[in-house]
């Protein structure tokens, strides 16, 4: 399938939360996640693990799994919102329109199925083709990712091959129905880094050819920048920071991101240790008040006791952080949508 | 694979000795003698010291031990390869092979019906987890498996034999109809139903627990993204892999196929090798005791080499 571009994105998340019952309490896995994706263009969704973006990936495909649900909130794709489409209709989405590869390609295939087989499971369940033809295809889209002697190869086991090629299997049966959307969660974590990159080779040359767009999640900044055109960066179940990739790397705003940019290992530097975002990540049983990132942020300020709102800072550029755009404190009055006395009192609070 | 198989059965030699020197002591060191029945006043000493000289076991326990070991081996093709039973007199290979039809129909019949009920019980408790119906069937398989075999059997006689009239008591066959099918599952009905509950209760537990494992397996949630039914997810994806440690499971069954239901054989009059080697313990019958002991000895290896056979044939990963 492609389609015109005709200015709507291709999939726009509208306040989604994601909330799991668990025995220990409510655990607002995603709470009041928006974003959107462009056709053709890949949104890279950065964040520590259990921020929530698996969790948001999972809910876009509705497989999030018991105690988990989708409590609120619109998945809006090509026209329909996936969060009340009924089950038969969601079957034809997934796996056809929207596609999605995993972290752990070891044991993302079922060990007693060939690779081909399960390829052409997913051709043959959405593309109307079958039996011999459904296998033939599977050889051509296991040639299409690059793995050799492929009509050997698809009537493999899973554990014949390597976790690389078996990364390749899961992109090529992903890819088997031309989907509009791939949502790729970690694809490259579990992989050497010499693979991670022949893996992020030949998913940019697959999304150039099948001309889709790509919702790539992971923790690895390096990778966005190999691959991202815009970049969601998620803290605690809310995103954080959102903008284009140049925006993101060139000028940060929330702290978060300052400390995620600062963490990379860089060639040719120097140091003795890496820089680490000091503290933990909040209990998600038990979120504090404000702002969430406060008690591991090196600007926290009296005012981060009130959570602060996603705002614009430029144009297309969202933070959440009650920094102005310049990046200084802000003074009472510029604070929006917050009470001078409460702003004070909390000041107060905090010098005690 | 038949390198495997030969390897396999090489080493069990050793383990069949063993087998055997352990099961040879355990029955000639157990208290009681096979002649205690005839000492009472009326028969004389040396008519007791003739039948000990008969049985040999006035020989000391190794000659006794090798003279055995040695024999028993030839039975494929002397039917006193095994000794004469103390009772009757009959040869104990000849009594044992009569009667594993009866036993194999008891045992292959109620392992058929607990695999048939046992497998989509457990499958559906492992995707209906922690719901009312798991739960209720739960308290059922703990009940089943808690319940005595005997407890149960007799309470099956009482109710549908006794007061509803619809089973026969005990036998395999009503008085003049030997090898009638429909009388011989007449008779199989309470017995297997016996045996059935307690297995079902057992083997849905495995499965539940299989499937549960297998379930939460990362391809099982790559099925669901490729837009798989659930029922193909479950049915094809998920069973495939969860009958895997169950077929194992059934390898392990086989010598419990051949050794017989003691108990239930018992209960029932089914005269099956369990009736007959409960039979032979008490009797003290010393050749028929030693020869069912190391029929179940060689069906356990055997179990288990034919577990890890089909093991291999189950698992694409496993080859030797």
């Amino acid at each position: 399938m492609t389609r015109q571009d005709d200015g709507t994105p291709l999939l726009a998340i509208k306040n989604l939360q994601t909330h799991f019952a668990t025995a220990d309490g409510l655990v607002k896995a995603v709470d009041g996640v928006s974003f959107s994706i462009r056709n053709g263009a890949t949104l890279g969704v950065v964040g520590e693990s259990g921020c929530g973006k698996s969790v948001t990936a999972l809910s876009v495909m509705r497989l999030i799994e018991r105690p988990g649900r989708v409590v609120g909130g619109e998945i809006l794709f090509d026209g329909k919102n996936l969060v009340d489409l009924p089950d038969d209709e969601m079957r034809e989405v997934r796996g056809n329109a929207i596609s999605m590869i995993f972290q752990e390609p070891m044991t993302s295939l079922n060990p007693v199925f060939t690779c081909g087989s399960q390829i052409a499971e997913a051709i043959s369940t959405h593309g109307g083709i079958t039996g011999d033809e459904a296998h033939k295809r599977a050889i051509e889209m296991l040639t299409q990712v690059g793995i050799p002697d492929a009509a050997r190869r698809a009537g493999e086991y899973p554990h014949q091959l390597s976790g690389g090629m078996r990364q390749r299997v899961m992109i090529a049966m992903a890819l088997s129905t031309n989907p509009d959307l791939l949502i790729a969660d970690e694809p490259t974590t579990a992989l050497d880094v010499t693979i991670q990159a022949q893996i992020l080779e030949l998913m940019k040359a697959l999304r150039e050819r099948n001309r889709m767009a790509i919702m790539l999640i992971t923790h690895d900044l390096g990778v966005i920048a190999e691959m991202a055109d815009d970049v969601v960066v998620m803290y605690a179940g809310k995103v954080v920071e959102q903008s284009d990739i140049l925006t993101v790397y060139e000028h940060p705003h929330h702290p978060y991101t300052h400390g995620l940019l600062a963490s990379i290992p860089r060639l040719g530097e120097k140091r003795e240790r890496l820089e680490v975002i000091k503290g933990v990540v909040p209990n998600p049983l038990n979120l504090p008040a404000g702002c969430l990132f406060r008690r591991r942020c090196p600007n926290a300020m009296p005012i981060c006791e009130v959570a602060p709102p996603l705002q614009e800072i430029a144009p297309g550029h969202l933070s959440r952080c009650w920094l102005t755009p310049a990046g200084d404190p802000p003074s009472v009055g510029e604070a929006p949508g917050t009470d001078a006395a409460l702003v004070a009192a909390a000041a107060l609070s905090v010098e005690q | 694979m038949a390198s495997y198989i030969l390897r396999r059965l090489l080493q069990a030699i050793p383990i069949v000795i063993g087998i055997s020197v352990v099961s040879f002591l355990i029955v000639h060191l157990t208290p009681g003698s096979p002649v205690d029945k005839f000492r009472t006043p009326r028969v004389s000493p040396e008519t007791i010291n003739n039948l000990i000289r008969l049985y040999g076991l006035d020989q000391p326990l190794p000659t006794q031990f090798v003279k055995w070991f040695t024999h028993f081996w030839t039975f494929p093709f002397d039917n006193s390869a095994w000794g004469y039973s103390f009772t009757d007199g009959l040869p104990v290979r000849d009594k044992i092979f009569a009667r594993i039809p009866s036993t194999l129909w008891l045992t292959g019949v109620s392992l058929l019906v607990t695999v048939i009920i046992a497998v989509p019980i457990g499958v559906l408790q492992a995707i209906r987890q922690y719901s009312w119906s798991d739960k209720i069937i739960t308290t059922f398989e703990t009940i089943g498996y808690a319940m005595p075999t005997f407890w149960l059997g007799l309470m099956l006689k009482q109710t549908f034999s006794v007061q509803l009239n619809l089973f026969p008591l005990f036998g395999e066959n009503s008085f003049g109809k030997n090898g009638d099918i429909l009388d011989l599952l007449w008779h199989l009905a309470l017995p297997v139903t016996t045996l059935a509950i307690i297995q079902i209760a057992g083997w849905s537990r495995y499965m539940r627990a299989s499937m549960l494992e297998v379930l939460r397996q990362d391809y099982i949630r790559t099925a669901r993204s490729k837009g798989l039914t659930e029922r193909s997810v479950v049915f094809k994806h998920a069973l495939r892999n969860a009958l895997i440690p169950i077929v194992t499971l059934l390898g392990l069954t086989v010598p419990a196929l051949l050794s017989g239901a003691a108990i239930t054989e018992t209960v029932f009059s089914w005269p099956g090798l369990g009736w007959l080697s409960v039979q032979a313990v008490t009797d003290r019958d010393y050749p028929v005791v030693l020869a069912t002991v190391m029929i179940g000895g060689v069906m356990v290896i055997l179990g288990n080499l034919l577990a890890d056979i089909a093991y291999a044939v189950v698992d694409p990963r496993i080859t030797y």
